[in-house]
């Protein structure tokens, strides 16, 4: 099967943000990242679209998404001061989730810049 | 669907003048009649269209730069608390997003045009008008000092800039164009500035400032856009600065124009300490030539933080104050530059510029012409309008203003000889018909049928002030989002687009200049309408939307 | 005095002839800079490109970005923000005495060089890394470097910005700006948004032990933070959303595993000069992406009561403190 090509990809690795990459890709993975340095071409090649991880984990045991989802929702809403962290390799779509998470529990909210 | 009764209606669109009359309203927009619904008892109350501010700063790259500069001042501001549905927020001198929109609801106003979109910061600007709440939105795209549109310019391709122009409206997905300091910001980013109308720009060999805004404003015109040209005009804030204006508005040759914050640019002397009020002549000039709009930019004594996409100007002040400065040039586009100041009564040039911007209120004739604005932040944090309308209702209350003013202010302004008070009907105009008007947006601004039912409604209190700043119900789309001072719905707000015609053709012109110019991809450049929440297309005047 | 005065990488491709890297290693850490924005660009303004520019780097040791650069000035570690003191008085022909230049690491001759050509470029654009603002003094550090270049301007066109590492911290960044007021280091304990970087920010809550829960997204601390706050995070409820099972995900109650941005799950990234990018992800993954589960998980809290029962506060504060 030939591989798919998307032009002016943009690369997410570091603060660069390069949005010229030529990606070229088939169902499973990206088998080429023309324009991309080291970083990136390692960035976008690791990846698969293979079920590697389980979707969930709770007390490192396997569980469902939905499950996952509702113990986290209990655990954050018990708390007295959550603390909601990172968001360095994520969308700004799900930042956004993120600072309204923060707003709804009245936690703390916080970036790698602090570090 | 409501039906507010009793009040007295002050509609200037429909020539309404203070009768009592009953508004009704479902999905939206004010209807004939409804039944059932909720009735609204408005009786002694005076209803007023939502306002429709002209010319703010409220969301992009420029205001998030000041937020960031003044941390210390968020912590001394007004804060808007958490609820189960409602985010929190914090007002100050660059309000956050959510409170933005708490703040201009919570004083009536329905409607704001985001003055200064960098290109290249749209995408960032839409993402940031979206978390605004309430109040329905437009930007305007900054243009004046494109280097791919300049330099079609100064080769006499008109066509072409015209279509490059139409281009970048549709890119950033803007409501029309807003041109600042012409040349002035290009020649700026070399530390230079234009300061004559009709010299060559640094870096050109023909392209003058005045050139440019004639063009500017004939492509606004060709192109159909619903706001015509809105122009910042060169030297902003120096001494003597009316002489450029004055050319400025001469080179629109008859042309529609909005002039920004016309305040800052209504100055004669030489230098800080000659400077006084020109604004008797630039009011004559607006007496005269009706076809032309402004805002005031007035303003107010206090703290707040100057942004303004001249970054000269920004300089300027930065010198003067010695106090922190931000500047950020944006590529091929603009620049802009970030100033905490401080307006005191007791500064010579502060109470020329207070007086200048109250000036130009009251002595252009027309409200239709000049309206309610501070350029927020710059003059003043825009949830102090109703200091102004008090300000132009209340001759007594100027009076008492003027006399913490310094002697020596004596002959450099006019203020003190003016005694017109603004009626409610002329304020309503000010504040919301007559920039409705001047936007081309025929469903805000007033309250006939079919318009979008964006209404003001005030308790009658001798403290103008109090009333403006409290009113009893703002209802945005026929929803009662304040009451009684709370917030009661916070729905999401529309954005207003325009689409002009364009040449297919213009994409494979520009996309080499493009990739020379900038940084990011040609294709990854445009804002994709996905993006713009509840986006909703105004049409141009003269032709139809394919 | 001071401030902040940046742009965008497009006038530093454009315009700069002059541009200082302090604190970072481009080479390494950010491949492309030099090629996409920085040193190599021909443009309308700098037709010979390299040729047309100057590039010094400032740094404690002597990296592969060294290599690039036409100088290399070596300041003694923990020297940083004594030597942009020294070179604000410079540029000003204030006095500085010999040992305090000395004591940098540097000697007088090359700052003048410095200053002299500082003052005589068209356009300087200075980048801090890492190196800069991380380490003793970071805040001060950053802060004075950003003054010195907001009053380069007294002189010659000049701008200042930090090169962010990270993919996307830019975004978190400017989002967190327009939606709270303030960058980092937030708390809504009190029903809205209050800043103290040393107080709120995560390092300094979890080593004291301050909250109660933690939730980790698109970073490992388990990975990267002193080992007191690893074991603070092991003793609350810790839930983390990752496309990898992190270091942190293995002392987490709660892991979910998310498609990774840009690769699998769509949306918008902001490049260090805040200008934003959409994202193209040719991948279609197993998992969902981060955005879908923290709003699921925002509604099934908006489903439990609130912790301010309502009317128990007022809807605004007017003067705080
Ligand atoms: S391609 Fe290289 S330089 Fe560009 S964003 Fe990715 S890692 Fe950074
Ligand atoms: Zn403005």
């Amino acid at each position: 099967m030939s591989l798919q090509v998307i032009d002016n990809a943009t690369c997410t690795f570091c603060g660069c943000v390069c949005d010229d990459i030529q990606l070229h890709y088939d169902e499973t993975r990206i088998h080429k990242a023309n324009k991309a340095c080291v970083l990136g071409t390692a960035w976008f090649l690791n990846h698969t679209v293979e079920h590697k991880y389980p979707d969930a984990l709770i007390d490192g045991k396997k569980a469902s998404l939905d499950d996952a989802i509702e113990l986290a929702a209990t655990l954050l809403h018990e708390a007295d001061m959550p603390l909601v962290y990172g968001m360095s390799n994520t969308t700004c779509e799900a930042q956004k989730e993120c600072a309204a998470l923060a707003d709804q529990l009245g936690g703390l909210l916080d970036s790698h810049t602090s570090l | 669907m409501i039906r507010i009764t009793g009040g007295r209606v002050y509609d200037p669109a429909n020539g309404i003048n203070g009768e009592v009359r009953d508004l009704c309203m479902d999905g939206g927009s004010f209807v004939e009649s409804v039944e059932g619904g909720r009735t609204i008892d408005a009786t002694g109350m005076i209803v007023f269209p939502g306002g429709v501010d002209v010319h703010t700063h409220v969301a992009g790259g420029a205001i998030n730069f000041a937020r960031a500069m003044t941390p210390e001042d968020h912590r001394r501001t007004q804060a808007f608390i958490r609820t189960k549905t409602r985010r929190s927020g914090l007002g100050g001198m660059a309000p956050t997003t959510f409170a933005t929109g708490y703040l201009y609801a919570g004083m009536g106003w329905t409607t704001v045009n985001e003055a200064a979109v960098p290109v290249l910061s749209a995408r960032h600007t839409h993402e940031e008008l979206a978390d605004i709440p309430i109040v329905d939105k437009t930007t305007l795209t900054l243009m004046a000092n494109n280097e791919i549109m300049l330099d079609q310019l100064e080769n006499g391709e008109y066509e072409r800039a015209k279509q490059v122009v139409a281009w970048y409206i549709w890119a950033a997905k803007s409501y029309g164009i807003k041109a600042v300091n012409p040349g002035g910001v290009a020649a700026w980013k070399w530390g230079k500035d234009a300061k004559q109308l009709t010299s060559p720009i640094e870096g050109y060999s023909k392209l003058t400032p005045g050139t440019i805004v004639t063009q500017l404003a004939q492509i606004c015109e060709d192109l159909g856009l619903p706001h015509p040209i809105h122009l910042h005009c060169n030297n902003l804030g120096a001494p003597g600065n009316i002489s450029t204006t004055i050319d400025t508005l001469k080179h629109l040759e008859g042309r529609r124009a909005h002039i920004a914050h016309c305040q800052y640019h209504a100055y004669g002397g030489d230098d800080w300490d000659t400077m006084c009020s020109e604004t008797a002549q630039l009011a004559d000039y607006f007496n005269a030539h009706p076809g032309i709009t402004t805002d005031a930019g007035a303003v107010l004594f206090g703290d707040t933080v100057t942004i303004t996409a001249d970054g000269p100007w920004q300089h300027l002040l930065y010198k003067l104050t010695g106090r922190k400065w931000g500047n950020l040039d944006v590529e091929n586009e603009t620049s802009c530059g970030i100033v905490p100041y401080t307006y005191r009564p007791s500064n010579l040039v502060n109470a020329v510029q207070w007086a200048s911007g109250l000036e130009l209120l009251l002595l252009i004739q027309d409200p239709w012409q000049v309206f309610l604005s501070t350029d927020h932040p710059n003059g003043g944090c825009f949830w102090r309008y109703p200091e102004i309308i008090k300000l132009l209702m209340c001759a007594d209350f100027r009076q008492e203003c003027l006399k913490q003013l310094p002697d020596k202010i004596k002959g450099k302004i006019r203020l003190a000889e003016i005694d017109r008070e603004y009626t409610l009907y002329e304020i309503a105009t000010s504040m919301s018909a007559g920039p409705a008007r001047a936007l081309g947006m025929p469903k805000k601004g007033n309250l006939g049928i079919g318009s979008d039912a964006d209404v003001v409604i005030y308790e009658e209190d001798e403290d103008v002030e109090r009333m403006f700043g409290h009113p009893r119900y703002v209802l945005k789309g026929g929803e009662v989002v304040i009451e009684d001072g709370e917030i009661r719905e916070t729905p999401e707000g529309r954005e207003f687009l325009i689409k002009p015609a364009c040449d297919p053709g213009i994409d494979d012109f520009m996309r080499p200049l493009f990739e020379e110019c900038y940084t990011m991809s040609f294709e990854n450049y445009p804002v994709e309408l996905e993006r713009i929440e509840h986006a909703e297309f105004a049409d141009c005047l003269g032709s139809t939307r394919s | 005095m001071g401030g902040k005065v940046s742009c965008t990488l497009g006038e530093v491709k454009q315009r700069a002839d002059f541009i200082v890297y302090w604190g970072g290693n481009p080479a390494e850490c950010h491949p492309r800079h030099f090629t996409k924005y920085t040193l190599m660009q021909k443009s309308k303004f700098l037709p010979r490109g390299r040729k047309d520019r100057t590039m010094v780097l400032v740094d404690i040791r002597e990296t592969k970005s060294a290599k690039a650069s036409d100088i290399f000035l070596q300041v003694r570690p923990g020297k940083d923000f004594e030597l942009i003191t020294i070179l604000r008085a410079l540029i000003k022909d204030q006095n500085v005495s010999d040992e305090a230049i000395a004591d940098t690491g540097l000697t007088r001759e090359v700052l003048d060089d410095l200053v002299q050509r500082m003052k005589s470029a068209k356009f300087g654009c200075m980048f801090f890394g890492m190196g800069l603002s991380m380490t003793r003094g970071k805040h001060m550090n950053s802060a004075a470097l950003l003054t010195l270049a907001a009053e380069m301007n007294a002189f010659t066109k000049f701008v200042a910005m930090p090169m962010r590492g990270h993919g996307n911290v830019t975004g978190a960044d400017v989002m967190m700006r327009w939606q709270t007021g303030y960058p980092f280091g937030i708390t809504f304990n009190r029903g809205y948004p209050r800043y103290n970087p040393g107080e709120f920010s995560t390092v300094d809550v979890l080593v004291r032990g301050d909250c109660d829960a933690a939730f980790i997204i698109g970073a490992d601390p388990g990975g990267t933070m002193p080992q007191p706050a690893i074991d603070h995070l092991k003793r609350i409820p810790t839930i983390v959303l990752d496309p990898h099972v992190t270091h942190t995900s293995k002392l987490a109650r709660v892991h979910i595993t998310t498609a990774p941005q840009g690769i699998a799950a769509p949306g918008t990234a902001y490049r260090m000069d805040e200008v934003p990018l959409p994202l193209k992800p040719p991948l279609k993954s197993p998992y969902p992406t981060d955005e879908y589960v923290v709003r699921r998980i925002n509604e099934a809290i908006m489903a439990k009561p609130f912790w301010l029962p309502d009317g128990s506060q007022p809807q605004m504060l007017t003067a705080q403190v």
